[in-house]
């Protein structure tokens, strides 16, 4: 099932979601909108395991990840 | 063996509250569940690392990433902060860069976005770096 994982104080927290499911898909749709719109950044992994920055909902990733906005220390 | 234990307290002390120390915090990190979120960012980071690079941090603590803009070597050791280091063709320390991911993250999930940043969008990533100088080892230095 696909999932989106998403950094947090927690380590991360994982939402599951079945793309079959429509409701279900456009939940994740809008999680995803949602985390880029406060600066995350997407990432998913190729099933060779590369992996590359995303700009686009891609219901058939298997895994998405998400960091947060990235600042000078 | 409590009167050794006294003895042993009195003639090094700085010992005996080195391992108090290190009990209290080791009982804190349980009793917050900051040894749960550390282990969760480590598992991330490994299920995310290439075979070779999950090599690395398991025997070193730290592992390589190529620039996707430059082709540059970078060293990424265990850490949330300064833990970004340029490394020459030689193996040197050139430059470190520090930057991380906004946020209260564990030490994996900081490592993780730095690979994923500098694999995948390299000039993004030094763009908000600051750059801090680093020297190399003893056994390198002339």
């Amino acid at each position: 099932m696909p999932t989106q994982i998403v950094m947090d104080h927690t380590g991360d927290t994982r939402h599951v979601f079945d793309a079959n499911d429509v409701e279900a898909l456009a939940k994740a749709e809008e999680r995803f909108k949602s985390l880029v719109g406060k600066g995350s950044t997407p990432a998913v992994r190729g099933p060779a395991g590369e992996v590359r920055i995303t700009r686009s909902f891609d219901p058939t990733a298997q895994e998405t990840l998400f960091y947060p906005r990235l600042v000078g220390g | 063996m409590f009167a050794n234990k006294l003895l042993t307290a009195i003639r090094m002390p700085w010992t005996v509250g080195r391992a108090f120390r290190d009990r209290c915090v080791a009982l804190s990190r349980a009793l917050t569940g900051e040894d749960d979120r550390e282990g969760r960012g480590t598992m991330l980071l490994r299920e995310w690392l290439s075979p070779e690079q999950c090599a690395q941090f398991d025997a070193n603590k730290w592992f390589d990433v190529i620039g996707c803009d430059t082709g540059k070597r970078y060293r990424i050791r265990y850490g949330r902060a300064a833990n970004v280091v340029e490394i020459s063709e030689e193996d040197c320390p050139v430059v470190g860069w520090c930057f991380v991911p906004r946020g209260p993250l564990v030490a994996g999930d900081v490592m993780l976005a730095q690979k994923i940043a500098l694999e995948s969008d390299e000039h993004a990533a030094l763009s908000v770096a600051q750059p801090f100088p680093v020297q190399a080892p003893l056994h390198i230095r002339a």
